[in-house]
């Protein structure tokens, strides 16, 4: 071989690995992956059976290798469109397969397009209800999933008291529409003024929600860590404003979270479609009892 | 409260003749005791008593023909969910076939519903519940007795709208919402129109 070509080659080759190098650093696990912490996954805007919520669904399992949870929280919209047997099954079902063959429990949230019916299906583990609450067991973190459409006085209700009776040391919300956004759908004011002062008063540490279709970090409101994350199957390229609010964001691809929460610390890393790291940190818990839950 | 929804009433066994005059005694009473109850209730209050029991009489006869649609429970089988919903969907709109618009808002309860509304979207406070209540632009045609379509995107309703609206029997599935400035009464378990009033909101 030339030495020319012999050099291009090499400088060709020595570009691919570097290349490799980049994508498999950016894949690699930025969270601590302790033994004893709460792992759990966070997907939003999910259902729409196309190549995006494929991707991003064959992503998510590769890194469960690695980086292994049991729980999937979905911030909303669940099923785009029709709600037969087969949508649940492209839209659903047939992505997830890998992850819920592992016992991967999923945890649904209801979003705008989201039928009330999507609370009996068993594999979104809602128990019947569009508002409900759960706790891995062992673990000092409480999980509560709101239906942000209708914030009715009975589910305020139900919110306070379930908040009031948690003594967990982590208390985590999930629902479709985010309370503070610089994206096209904008900030759920109306809904912020009625359930923050809930959140506040009862220690509420971090919350996930989806609705925009990107990614982004809010720099931590009256102490509470605000998450946008509605890109696991559909993306508005460009429709992320950063505002004074942002701390971070993605809205050039698919993404999806890995959430670690120890004692402590809430460790997460946002992962795109193709494997890049597009965020990651650690947020400390806000003072509060350190009372284990009992419940 | 007449029958709104055109259900024919069963008529009951035979009564012993005591029974039968009591019951009359006890029927007149009443209804003497209702009439000057009337007279001193506020009409605005009664217009609200209407529209609960309207909303009771719905409920009453989705009850009655809830048997017909397989059961509403927690499955594994996306198949099931749907079969029940449309069962449910199909047995209503069987039972309730005259049902037109108006039904349930009647106009006294229209006005009444304008008037609890109005004031929640209006100025600066207002124009936030109304940004969210637009936010969606579902396209539904707006009749009795259809199916709201699963393709379309629901309204969220504010939570003041919601507070300041007659509370819905909890856990019945019956939800308010918006279709543009129309407001609708969802029935979520059977994903059917049951009434709706036409812009509801300014």
């Amino acid at each position: 071989m030339p030495i020319r070509r012999r050099r291009l080659t090499l400088a060709r080759l020595t570009v691919t690995a570097v290349v490799a190098l980049t994508v498999l650093s950016a894949q690699q696990l930025t969270l601590p992956n302790e033994k004893d912490s709460v792992h759990f996954a966070v997907i939003g805007d999910s259902g729409t059976g196309g190549s995006g919520q494929r991707q991003v669904a064959a992503r998510l399992t590769t890194m469960r290798a690695s980086f292994p949870f049991d729980i999937v929280l979905m911030t909303g919209d669940n099923l785009y469109g029709d709600e037969g047997k087969s949508d649940y099954a492209s839209k659903f079902e047939l992505p997830y397969k890998a992850l819920l063959d592992a016992k991967v429990k999923f945890y649904a949230s209801l979003g705008n397009h989201d039928e009330a019916t999507q609370v009996m299906y068993e594999p979104f583990n809602m128990g019947g209800k569009k508002y409900y609450t759960f706790k891995p067991t062992k673990a000092s973190v409480r999980f509560f999933a709101l239906d942000s459409n209708y914030m009715d006085k009975d589910q305020l209700a139900w919110l306070e008291k379930e908040l009031a009776a948690s003594q967990s040391d982590w208390k985590i919300m999930f629902f479709h529409h985010p309370l503070y956004s610089s994206g096209m759908h904008g900030s759920a004011v109306a809904l912020r003024e009625q359930i923050e002062p809930l959140f506040v008063k009862y220690g509420v540490d971090a919350v996930f929600a989806g609705h925009e279709h990107f990614y982004e970090r809010i720099k931590p409101q009256k102490g509470i860590y605000y998450f946008t994350s509605g890109g696991a199957a559909k993306l508005r390229k460009g429709d992320l404003k950063p505002s004074e609010l942002t701390a971070k964001g993605f809205d050039s691809g698919y993404h999806f979270m890995l959430v670690e929460v120890t004692q402590t610390t809430l460790h997460f890393q946002t992962i795109s479609d193709q494997g890049v790291t597009v965020d990651s940190g650690a947020l400390p818990r806000r003072e509060q009892s350190a009372k284990k839950d009992q419940r | 409260m007449g029958n709104p929804f055109g259900v024919a009433r069963g008529v009951g066994k035979q009564l012993p003749t005591w029974v039968g005059a009591g019951l009359l005694l006890g029927v007149v009473a009443a209804s003497a005791l209702t009439a000057s109850q009337q007279v001193k209730t506020n009409p605005e209050a009664q217009t609200l008593v209407d529209f609960n029991e309207r909303v009771k009489a719905y409920l009453t006869l989705r009850d009655k023909v809830d048997g017909e649609a397989p059961k509403q429970q927690e499955t594994k089988e996306a198949a099931k969910i749907q079969e029940a919903q449309r069962g449910l969907f199909a047995a209503i709109r069987n039972a309730r076939v005259g049902a037109k618009q108006g039904d349930i808002f009647t106009p006294a309860i229209e006005k009444k519903f304008r008037a609890l509304l109005s004031p929640e979207v209006k100025g600066q406070e207002g124009a936030k519940a109304k940004a969210t209540i637009l936010e969606e632009k579902p396209v539904v045609e707006l009749k009795v007795n259809t199916e709201y379509p699963s393709a379309e995107p629901l309204s969220s309703v504010p939570p003041t709208v919601l507070q300041a609206l007659p509370p819905l029997p909890k856990g019945e599935g019956l939800e308010y919402r918006f279709v543009r400035k129309h407001l609708i009464l969802l029935d979520t378990r059977a994903n059917l129109i049951v009434d709706f009033l036409f812009n509801a909101i300014p």
